[in-house]
């Protein structure tokens, strides 16, 4: 074997190493960076005409011809990957909603002594101190202060959860330019993995910062995705293409006609609608469309049933200047019922008496006992049993988000972590790894000068005989 | 399994963050005292939490409505005590003057002391609580008894027969006011009447039988009493009642709503506790690296 030879093969061995040094620092480097995998050089022997080794020359009897960093690949389990997707999607998802019930759950602020049932309870009670002193102008008083308290209580929490939907909605359009943000990175990411792999390099770090954007992407939405033979993936959002090779399709918020003052996500080229059935807009439109507007009508349904059934007793009664007729409570709904102005003005006519007489409160008393009373129109169980399954029933269902939110955040944990013990960088290891390869570049170094002695004993010391 | 860097940082972050979350948690509980902030904290213990506090707002109200019932009551007592006293002295006037020792003169002084006596009787039948008349029924704006004349010729009763009806417990409503009409009933007639028999110098014969009609008035407002105190004592036993029931209420809402204070020190202090060996552990796992043992 030529001399030459060997020194191909020492240099060969440098430039491999040198590459596996260059590596580990790489990987060092970015042992924090979130989505990085870490990166192997595969080393593989060659034989003379650059083919496998084993295949013929090592029936030959020969040494092959050194060492080929072949390829730098990184260390990747596309099915974690795929998990992972999978179940960030219901964090995110249930994540969002239990955000939202929290928030929609602070609008009541039950149990504590400034919720809605306090002022409820002290509404009631005004009525039997009415009861108790009918003639008392300030009995009637606090009784139409106490209800224009519950009034403004109930519509501030109708306030509070409109304000809250808005607030969803908001969140909804904003997650439109979210995905298309992520979308066009993703196709830009396609062109460039395509070209740098076309040539047969491994675009590791492109590839790093695409899968980071899948995740990311799947955290939004329900996601599903192929990778292609030219390297580019396919990325669908529910049943719609997203990205195509090197192209995706605009994602917009318009006004949605079935569901008045909302924006629904659709895809810009065709107005398909965007359907998903994970991640968090799933989340987001679920409070948006469901809880909420379930909380509100359940509000409304309070708010009517107390001004109807309030206002019913009220107006056979008389005031104590013989006024009747009046209503007790104004308004629609939750969003403006209020107390009566012309109550507010002269509580006086507030109608406590059947009879007309001062002293008669029989009015009042059958109102202060609504308290007691199953309403039909509530479903037959009383204001105090409604509100407080509608809070509880709300407290059930945050706490049910709260905990699906809770479970499948451990699930994401584990994954990330096996994916982490598949991909991540560990440094003892990567030091290890340079160890390993700064001893073998000395040893190829020590090739070199050990055939270089060699040569100089063949050109300077051999044949001087007779010189 | 393979450990690496940023699964050691995330499992670290990870840990401390669970321990502070709890620690977090215990300290609110210590500082405001309360197990359940929100409903969804522990949605069945919320819900029989506000089934308990409107249980303890309701009975509050109904110590307060037997409360000023009582108070009502107890002025309409007095007033009564203040009749049994005014027509016990009419009697013994009458019976003085039912003898035949008396002169005309002593009778017409007797008359006077009567008519008086008619005008004090009348101040206690139109007593007054608050903005009420006690004794009109539910016409309680108005006085309940009227005098025409002066010497008062005739008294007549301008309420009604309505009940004050309020709710005393869950169950029960009950009235507070005695209607005057049948406190008094011919009462004040009977006395005009009285009166004036012993002005005009009638006989002693003549005033006799006026002793029974004062009786009939005396045994009317007794019997008045004894009601009231018959409801007296049944609000009062309502108001016990509803004491004993508002105590095991608070009782049943602090268990579920207040944070046991012992166990919530004893876990404040195991968590500092498991944060430290936390801190501890993690800070010697973070030195332990191959590259203090390299050269």
């Amino acid at each position: 074997m030529a001399l030459s030879i060997g020194l191909d093969t020492a240099v060969k061995a440098l430039r491999a190493h040198q590459l596996a040094v260059d590596v580990a620092a790489h990987n060092i480097a970015n042992a924090h960076s979130p989505g990085f995998s870490r990166q192997r050089v595969l080393l593989r022997p060659v034989g003379i005409d650059g083919s496998d080794h084993w295949t013929r020359d090592a029936f030959l009897g020969r040494p092959g011809y050194g060492v080929d960093a072949s390829e730098v690949r990184r260390v990747r389990d596309l099915f974690l990957d795929f998990q992972v997707r999978q179940t960030i999607g219901s964090r995110a998802q249930y994540a969002a909603l239990a955000n939202a019930l929290g928030t929609a759950e602070l609008a009541f602020d039950d149990p504590s002594d400034l919720g809605l049932s306090s002022a409820l309870a002290s509404f009631w009670n005004a009525w039997h101190d009415v009861v108790n002193e009918p003639e008392s102008k300030a009995a009637r008083t606090a009784l139409v202060h106490s209800a224009e308290t519950l009034a403004s209580r109930i519509r501030r929490a109708w306030d509070d959860l409109d304000a809250l939907r808005k607030d969803l909605n908001q969140q909804v359009t904003l997650a439109a330019q979210d995905i298309n943000a992520k979308a066009e990175e993703i196709a830009r990411l396609n062109l460039q993995i395509k070209q740098v792999e076309l040539n047969g390099d491994s675009a590791n770090d492109l590839r790093d910062r695409r899968d980071l954007l899948l995740d990311e992407l799947a955290e939004i939405a329900q996601i599903s995705y192929a990778e292609q033979g030219d390297s580019t993936v396919v990325v669908y959002l529910g049943n719609h293409e997203l990205v195509v090779g090197t192209e995706f399709r605009r994602v917009q918020a318009v006004p949605d006609a079935g569901n008045p003052g909302m924006a629904k996500l659709v895809f810009a080229a065709d107005g398909e609608d965007l359907a998903t059935a994970s991640g968090r807009l799933r989340g987001l439109l679920d409070a948006r469309d469901q809880a909420l507007p379930d909380l509100i009508a359940k509000l409304d349904t309070l708010a009517s049933a107390l001004r109807t059934e309030v206002n019913a007793l009220h107006q056979t009664g008389y005031g104590l200047d013989g006024s009747t007729g009046l209503d007790f409570f104004t308004g629609t709904g939750a969003r403006d019922i209020a107390v009566n102005g012309t109550l507010l003005a002269d509580p006086r006519k507030v109608a406590a008496s059947a009879s007309g007489a001062a002293g008669d409160a029989a009015i009042a008393l059958q109102i202060a006992n609504l308290q007691r009373s199953a309403v039909a129109s509530l479903g037959n169980v009383s204001f105090d049993d409604f509100y407080a399954s509608l809070v509880t029933v709300l407290g059930a269902d945050t706490a049910r988000a709260e905990g699906l939110a809770q479970s499948s955040e451990r699930l994401v944990s584990h994954l990330e972590a096996m994916r982490q013990s598949v991909s991540g960088v560990n440094i003892d290891e990567e030091v290890t790894n340079l160890a390993a390869s700064q001893r073998a570049y000395e040893a190829a170094a020590r090739v070199i000068t050990a055939i270089d002695e060699m040569l100089d004993v063949l050109i300077n010391r051999t044949g001087i005989t007779g010189r | 399994m393979r450990v690496t860097e940023s699964m050691r940082l995330t499992n670290h972050q990870r840990y401390l963050n669970e321990i502070a979350t709890k620690l977090d948690e215990t300290q609110r509980q210590l500082a405001n005292g309360r197990k359940i902030e929100r409903a969804s904290d522990d949605p069945t213990a919320a819900a029989v939490a506000l089934h308990y506090r409107r249980g303890i707002a309701y009975e509050a109200q109904m110590r307060r409505n037997i409360e000023s019932g009582i108070a009502f009551m107890n002025v309409t007592e007095a007033a009564l005590a203040g009749a049994t006293e005014t027509l016990q002295r009419i009697r013994e006037l009458t019976v003085q003057a039912a003898s035949d020792t008396l002169s005309p003169v002593d009778r017409e002084t007797i008359a006077r002391e009567v008519d008086q006596l008619i005008r004090h009787l009348v101040q206690i039948a139109n007593t007054e609580f608050g903005d009420a008349y006690i004794f009109s029924g539910t016409a309680t704006d108005t006085p309940a008894y009227a005098v025409t004349g002066d010497p008062p010729t005739a008294i007549t009763y301008q309420g009604d027969t309505g009940l004050r009806i309020r709710q005393i417990s869950r169950e029960a409503q009950a009235p507070v006011n005695l209607v005057g009409s049948q406190v008094f009933g011919s009462t004040f007639d009977d006395l005009i009447a009285l009166r004036d028999a012993l002005s005009s110098g009638a006989p002693a014969s003549a005033i006799e039988p006026y002793l029974s009609a004062i009786d009939a008035s005396l045994d009317r407002v007794l019997s008045a009493r004894a009601e009231l105190g018959a409801r007296i004592n049944r609000f009062e036993a309502a108001l016990q009642q509803s004491e004993t029931t508002d105590l095991n209420l608070q009782q049943l809402r602090s268990e579920v709503e207040d944070v046991d204070l012992a166990q919530a020190i004893v876990r404040l202090s195991s968590e500092e506790v498991a944060l430290q060996a936390a801190l501890g552990a993690i800070g010697r796992a973070a030195s332990l690296t191959l590259l203090d043992h390299l050269r």
